[in-house]
Parts: structure tokens; sequence; C-alpha cells
């Protein structure tokens, strides 16, 4: 199993809150950045010959904000160089202010089959005050537009002035709009935004208040019909994102573009965040990695455990004992005696009680290695 | 060089009156030290002591002087820390000396501790050549610090020399008072050995390096010596003396200060005050050695990783070497397990202790509150003393309980004499009388039960009184008192290692300040912590941490696995820094927050 990531690193204006690679002063660069993330492909070919992936993520930036005929381009060059399987999930970012019928449609032909529709709120004032470039009847545009598509919308918690009355609505807004999956995220202030002062001033809600919000979130979306599966990724009708899926069971993974990373064969490697640099190394046929990290068998179980914990199913202990050769609940029979209160062991399965997962660290470091110098 | 052209001496004063810049300038005029190596403090060498400002250590160093009689001299100097919980360390200098040099600041007259330093002096019958200093200040008062001398201290000031330490201004004068006044060393050469270990400390090369004073006899390399209270023999390696770095010497007679090294491995077996004596003396006499050290603040010290037991012992012991009045014994807690109690001679003492285990050892360590050794009487007449709550017999078991007083002085300008009273008066202090000594400061005289002052009281006298007010006490003896036990529970477990002993008056508002503070430090866990006060069962107040509800990280995908791992990391690596009481982690500096009681009011 494995996925295949593909960075856009361009917008239209940069979001408050955000600290993800993106330019939105350089889309004239898209034609040239688009060659090289083909080539880019091109170049791994050949070592992932024996891979197969099963999804492809197109995420940023805004990839919507590119001509579409680049983004069929992409999917194609894929399908090319990689075993991407026939009914591989195809997912793009999407921002409500950049779509139109024509896009979507030329998105749908080339084989995109998911959609992730950044709404973050259903409130115009809370979207203005993040920057974004959209207001909500946008996104019901957008909406009619993806009508009876796979798609997933973006909701956050944590907002300056945001009340949780604000969050139901949100989520009302976007499950009436045909939103089949919802990712919920706490807004978490990076050094370095904007956003980052009003956290210094005190003018976003505090960690109590953002759990409140949480829960009542969770409780509007189990009354809607949405399942959680991961601490912040909820959906109906069991369209989970088989791509983030992926990350979270460990699976291989490989990055193309600016800032992507990649772990195949428990290499991970990152590529430069500096656009220059990537069309350099790009054009002279060098690969633009600057992390190249391996991870030892300690490691790997430290990320499978952290990684698996996030997930409402949880730990599969079949799975652990296949790559790892041992018994989960012995190895780590202290950490469990520890947390009993907080986690669900079963034969199958170690996992943290439902009302824990948002309080998860405190458990998860219980798990991780203590001897470190 | 003939005994009686070497002068042996030292100097005292009060905190801040230049003594270290004094000896920087001696130094720099004898030319110990040429003016491109000098640093500020060269005596200071401890990174503590630089960056405090204060001598923490006694240091030794010789220096030659030609005089103007033609004559060259040898000086033995030896700089004392001014602090009030150092006066062992001067203690131990002066047994070394024939005379002392007493600073007086020209802007602040005499002090507390000068006083303090002159009876020490007095007792070893040393000269004492007064000397006053910082004449180049604009708010200095030269005549008015003399006459304090000769009616406080009672001392003959005319002759004092009037100098800036600081500027090198009649630094000369200071150097012919000394070949003048300060006796040379008695003592006879050819008598057998009799050395005073006056300070010691431990090289990783040399094994114990001791710090003597010869009087009587010489010793040299290959001599076998012995010290007085212990029967093991050694063979002397290298002797020498201070230039203030070690330099070897051939040999030291009668009059010197100097070192012997002679590979003593095991630290328990020299003490400073002992003498060194030849292994083959017929008649081995000590000499006097020092007024045994008396703790006054106890606290336990425990290593944070529990299994560095070992290593902290290793580190006490050796620094006991170094600091004599550093007492210590084993003692454990069942909340912090396996550690030590120990006493210090004060506040700052056990400050700075606490510090250099951190540094010197590279050690983290926690401290339990600092406590004062109660006398306990028991219904069945035993009398025990108890410094450590924890060992507190039972309730039911005690008839009463005493506590230590001290008398305190209180030297001040009069601006703020109800400040002092205010605060002495808030610290049950019960007032004895005031003098004026002149019209510029008063003396105030206190009863204090010594529990009250051990906290903060220092401090708050200096910011009470914009830091004019100066301080010293003794004890005096105990006083029988209304004490009680006061216990912290934390998720209804007694956490021994917060238990302490205050006055039955101030147990509700200790209580009180105890739990919100606790409250503070705590992080939030998983579950509600509640935090408790709590005399002989009975609960007085209560603080509840609330159980933490956000601890997430909301995103975690292929990118981010890699940073979100080292985030883990961090916040395991800061449950390290954490002792686990009962099911509650608990941060090392909560142990210390006690202190804080008063000072966050």
């Amino acid at each position: 199993m494995g996925g295949i990531y593909v960075h856009i690193p361009f917008c239209k204006s940069k979001c408050t809150y955000c600290d993800f690679t993106s330019f939105p002063d350089k889309l004239c660069f898209a034609e040239g950045y688009m060659a090289c993330v083909y080539r880019e492909m091109a170049m791994r070919k050949e070592g992932l010959k024996n891979h197969t992936f099963e999804s492809l993520y197109i995420g940023g930036g805004t990839p919507s904000v590119i001509d579409e005929k680049y983004i069929a381009m992409l999917v194609a060059a894929a399908r090319k160089n990689f075993n991407l399987t026939p009914d591989a999930e195809i997912t793009i970012e999407m921002n409500p202010g950049t779509v139109s019928a024509g896009k979507i449609d030329t998105y749908l032909r080339c084989g995109i089959n998911r959609f992730s529709v950044g709404l973050q709120t259903a409130n115009d004032a809370q979207l203005r005050d993040l920057g974004r470039i959209h207001t909500i009847k946008d996104f019901l545009a957008c909406a009619k537009l993806l009508k009876g598509q796979n798609f997933s919308a973006d909701v956050m918690i944590g907002l300056k002035n945001q009340t949780i009355s604000d969050i139901e609505r949100t989520i009302e807004v976007a499950a009436s709009a045909g939103a089949s999956h919802i990712s919920m995220y706490a807004l978490t202030p990076e050094d370095g935004t904007p956003i980052y002062t009003q956290y210094l001033n005190g003018e976003l809600p505090d960690s109590d208040e953002v759990a409140d919000m949480y829960a009542a979130g969770v409780k509007k979306l189990k009354s809607l019909g949405f399942e959680r599966y991961e601490v912040s990724n909820f959906c109906k009708n069991g369209r989970f994102s088989r791509h983030n899926l992926n990350y979270w069971r460990r699976g291989d993974y490989i990055g193309f573009g600016v800032a992507a990373s990649s772990c195949i064969d428990n290499v991970r490697l990152t590529n430069t965040f500096d656009l220059d640099e990537y069309f350099k190394c790009i054009l002279s046929s060098h690969f633009a990695v600057i992390d190249r990290q391996e991870i030892d068998k300690a490691g790997r179980e430290e990320e499978f455990i952290m990684l698996a914990l996030r997930t409402e199913a949880g730990l599969n202990l079949k799975n652990f004992k296949s790559q790892f050769g041992c018994d989960f609940p012995e190895k780590y029979c202290k950490a469990i005696e520890k947390t009993r209160e907080y986690i669900e062991v079963n034969d199958n399965f170690v996992k943290i009680k439902e009302q824990y997962l948002f309080v998860q660290n405190g458990i998860i470091v219980e798990f991780l290695r203590t001897d470190e110098g | 060089m003939s005994k009686k052209n070497i002068r042996n001496f030292c100097i005292i004063a009060h905190i801040d009156h230049g003594k270290s810049t004094l000896a920087d300038r001696l130094m720099e005029r004898t030319g110990q030290v040429s003016e491109r190596d000098m640093e500020a403090q060269l005596l200071d060498s401890m990174d503590i002591e630089k960056e405090r400002g204060i001598t923490i250590k006694l240091t030794p160093v010789r220096m030659f002087y030609k005089a103007k009689d033609g004559v060259e001299y040898e000086f033995n100097l030896i700089d004392t820390p001014g602090h009030v919980d150092f006066t062992y360390e001067v203690s131990r200098s002066l047994a070394a000396c024939e005379g002392a040099i007493l600073i007086v600041d020209a802007t602040q007259g005499v002090e507390a501790q000068t006083l303090a330093n002159v009876y020490l002096a007095l007792e070893n019958n040393l000269e004492i050549l007064p000397v006053i200093n910082k004449i180049d200040l604009a708010s200095a008062r030269p005549d008015d610090a003399k006459n304090e001398v000769e009616e406080v201290i009672g001392l003959d000031a005319s002759y004092a020399p009037l100098i800036s330490a600081k500027e090198g201004t009649n630094i000369d004068e200071v150097l012919e008072d000394i070949v003048k006044y300060f006796p040379a060393p008695e003592g006879d050469e050819n008598a057998p050995l009799k050395a005073l270990i006056f300070d010691s400390y431990y090289d990783n090369y040399k094994g114990v390096i001791l710090f003597v004073r010869i009087k009587d006899g010489a010793v040299k390399a290959g001599d076998k010596i012995k010290t007085f209270r212990s029967d093991k023999v050694y063979e002397v390696v290298e002797t020498g003396v201070f230039s203030p770095n070690l330099s070897p010497k051939p040999i030291l007679s009668a009059g010197d200060v100097g070192y012997i090294a002679a590979s003593i491995k095991s630290i328990q077996d020299v003490a400073v005050g002992d003498t060194v004596l030849r292994s083959d003396d017929p008649n081995p006499q000590p000499l006097p050695g020092y007024k045994k050290v008396q703790s006054v603040v106890f606290c336990g010290i425990y290593p944070l990783d529990g299994s560095k037991f070992n290593d902290l012992k290793d580190a006490i012991l050796k620094l006991q070497l170094n600091d004599a009045s550093l007492l210590f014994e084993p003692d454990s807690s069942v909340a912090l397990g396996f550690g030590f109690r120990c006493g210090f001679l004060g506040l700052l003492h056990m400050e700075i202790i606490q510090e250099r285990i951190e540094r010197e050892f590279g050690l983290d360590i926690i401290t339990t509150a600092p406590s004062v050794s109660y006398k306990v009487v028991k219904t069945n007449g035993e009398e025990i003393f108890v410094d450590n709550p924890s060992h507190l017999p039972p309730v039911s078991e005690i008839e009463h309980m005493e506590e230590p007083i001290v008398k305190a002085d209180i030297y001040s300008p009069p601006d703020y004499l109800g400040q002092i009273m205010d605060l002495c008066r808030e610290k049950r202090g019960v007032f004895l009388q005031m003098t004026y000594m002149d019209k510029s400061r008063v003396r105030l005289e206190y009863r204090l039960p010594l529990n009250e002052i051990i906290f903060d009281f220092f401090d708050a006298v200096k910011s009470r009184t914009r830091g004019y007010a100066s301080f010293d006490y003794e004890l005096v003896g105990y006083e029988r008192s209304k004490l009680v036990k006061l216990d912290i529970l934390l998720n209804g477990e007694v956490c021994d290692a917060l238990s302490m002993i205050v006055h039955e008056d101030s147990a509700y508002t200790r209580g009180r300040t105890l739990c919100e503070n606790l409250k503070d430090a705590i992080p939030r866990q998983l579950f509600e912590v509640p935090v408790q006060a709590a005399i002989g069962g009975k609960i007085i107040a209560r603080e509840t941490v609330k159980a933490v509800r956000k601890d997430v990280l909301a995103k975690c995908y292929g990118g981010d696995i890699t940073r979100k791992k080292k985030l883990l990391e961090k916040q395991k690596e800061g449950k390290k820094r954490m002792r686990q009481i009962g099911n509650v982690e608990v941060p090392s500096e909560v142990f210390m927050q006690i202190l804080k009681t008063n000072k966050d009011k």
C-alpha cells in the first residue's frame, strides 16, 4: 500500500494562520513548476517500479488556483510513471474562491474522484479575519458544482470570536451542502504567522474553550451521521480519506514538488522549501532532497504507535506483530499499566478511549522510549 | 625568607564594602599580577562568585612587598566572604593569620557584619587595622566612619588609612601599615610539625589538597604525615604556596601559609580544623580548632533521577571537603526516594550549595523547603531535635515543642524604622531595644523565631529599606511555641516532601497560599488533582488542579511526522523532570514553591 503526494505551492493570498510552503506572488511560475514536477516523477520512476500506489493527493497551497490543464497532465504523469491502481483515490484540494464549472469538469474527466474544500467557518467575518479569499456563498456555489461527488470540507475551531453555535452551524452548512467527509482542525497558532500575534495577545479561545468547541463539534457531527475515524477526521458511509489513512498506518508515500516529503522503505526524504532551489535541482536532473533520514526499528515502532493511536480504531495488534515481530501488550505492559484508565485493550486493538482522544499526547508519550540520551 | 619578614593577614568587612577589590589592588601593587592580566575580583574564581559579585570561599594568596625600609616582606593574604552565612569560612581564615584589615565603607559606616567579624578577629587575638574605603564617592563621610569605628567598635581609628580600592588611592599606605602594625608569625621551625588545616579541596590528579598554616616545624615532599584525629599516614608528594594558583615550594616552615598534597584519596579522613603532624610525633598535641559549625537551616536534597543517588553522594562529599560547614546525612522520603538531609549556615549558603551541585557536578536535584531544628519534648520526658517535618513524632507523643530563637541586630537609617518594625511584628518578633548610633544610623534589636527569618527575611529587610539596612543574627536558645505540622495532600495522599512545621497562628494563611502556589505550579494532568493543606488530618485549605482538556496535535500527515514526533519527544523530556507522587506528576521546582509563601503576595 502507498500514496503519492504532490505539492502545489501557489495561492491567491496567504491566510493568516498558514505556515505551509505557498507563494501568493509566484503564480507566473506555475507552468515551469509543473514541468519540474513531471520531470521529478520521471526521475523517481525507476526506483519505484515494484511499488503500488492506491492514492494520489494534490495539496498545497491552493492546487485549484493553477490552470486545470496542468492538473490533468499531472494525473496523467502519475499514471504513466507509477503503478497507480485503476480505482485509486485521487484527491485535489480546492479553495471555494477559485473554482469554476469548467475546472471541475476537467478534474472529473482526468480521473479526480475526491475533492477537499476549505470552508473553515460559516461566518463571513471570521473568514475575513482568517484572510480567506472566499465567502459562505462561494462555498455553497462550489458545493453545488460538486453535487453527487465525494467531497470533504475543512472546518476550523478555536478561531477569534468563534462560538459553539458558529461551529455547529458550519458543520450543518457543510453537511447539508453534501460533504461526505469533514475534517475539523483546532487552529494551531504557529510562530511567524499573523495569527500568532492574536494568540500572544490572548485574543484566541483558551485550551478549555477549544476543548468545549471540539466536544460540541463531535456531538454535532455524530448527530448528522458522521463517524470519527481519526482525532480530526469524520466521514459518512465509509468515505474515509484513503490517502490519509495510509499515513496513519505508516504506509509508504512518495511526495513531489517543493517541501514535499516521502517515506519509502523506511527512508524519509524531504524536498527543499525554496522554489528557486527546487527548479535548479530538477532542471539539472538532481533530486531536490535536503534531508534524508533512515528510520531505525525503534523509530519505526514509535511512529507506528504515535500514528495509530490518533485513529479511532487504534493500534492493530496483528499488524504490529507482523511489522515488528513482537507482542505489543507484552513489550509495552508498563505503559499500558500506567495508562490503563485512558485506553481500551482487547485481543485485536489498543485504542485511546473516545473521551481522551483530545488529550492523547500525554498518553502517547508514555509509549515513547525513555532511555534517550 | 626569615619568619620575621612574613605577615599573615586577612581582610574582613561587611558584604560589598570592597574586600575583593582591595585584595586585587594589593596583588597588583606587589606585582603579583600584571595589570594586563588583571581581571576584576581576581580571587573570586567560581562562576557563582563572579556572577553574584560576592565572595563565598576564602582564597589565600602570597605576595612579596619591598617596604620603604628596604626590606622585602612576604605577605600571605586570605580573602574572606562577607555575607552573614559565611562566618564560619571567615573564622577559619582568621585562625591562620596574625592580623586583619578591617574595611569600613566611608559611605555606610559600621554595619552588622562588620561587628560580627571584628568580634571573631578579637576572639582570635588578631591585630586589627581599620581602613576607610570608597573615599572617592561623593557621599563618602570618612570622618563619620572613623568616629563610628571608635565609638561602636572601640578601635583607635586615628591612623586608619583613607583609601579608594577602586581608584587605587593610598594603597601604599596600607602596604606599609601591614608591615608596621601586624606582628610577624611566631612558632619554632625546629619543633615537631604542627600545621592547621584551614581549607581543602579535591583535585582529580593530586587527591585532597590541604590548605595549611604551619605553626611549628616544617614540611617537605617525602615527609610522613598524619592528622591528629586520624591514624592514617600519608607521604607528602608536594608542598607549595598560593600565587594565587598553586605553585610548588620545596619546604614550608613555621609561619608559612601554603598547601600540602599527599595523595590523600579518602575525603572523610581529613577535616578542616584538624592538625597535621609528623607520623612519628611522640607527643601529638592538636592546635586549637575552630568553633564547631552549627547548621541553622536544613533541607532535603534528592537527585532528580533516582538512579543518580551515588553521583549525588559523591558530589556532596567533595563539596564538603571544600566547604566544611556543609553537614549532611542520608535521608529518604516516600515521595522522593533516597537523598540527603543537609544542614547549612543560612539560606544563601543553601542556595550556593544547591547551585554548586548542579553546576560543578552537572546533577539535577530536587530540594525541599528549608526548615530549622526544633526541640520536641515527648510525653515520656525524652527530648529530641527534629529538623525534618516528616520525622516529627505523632501528636499524641508530643508534650510540647520549642523553636530556635535568635537575637537580630538590624542597622538602618532612621527613615525606615517603621517598615522594619512592621516586618518584625509580622514575623512574630519581640522588640528589645533601639540605639541611635549617630543621627543617621539606628540599631534595632529584636528577638525573632529563626523559622520566620530563614525564608525571605533578609530580602524583605533589604527591599523595605531600599537596600540601606543590614542585618545579622545570633542564636540565643529555644523557646516553647505553639507549632504544628502542616501537611500537603496531592490527590488525597500526603506528600511528605512538602510537609512543614509552622506556627499555629500562621498555619491557615500558609496552607492557603501554599495550595494556591501549588495549584499554579503543578501542570494539569489527565485527571483532576485536589491540592489540600491539612493539620493533623483536618483539611484547612483546598485548591484544584483541573484536568487537562486539550493536549493533541491537530494535524499529522506525511510531511508532519518527523516534526510532530519531536514535539512529543520534547513533552516526554519535560516529564522526565517531574517526580511521580502517587499518580500525580510534579515538576521538581514545586518543592521549592513553599519558599514563595510570602514573596508573591
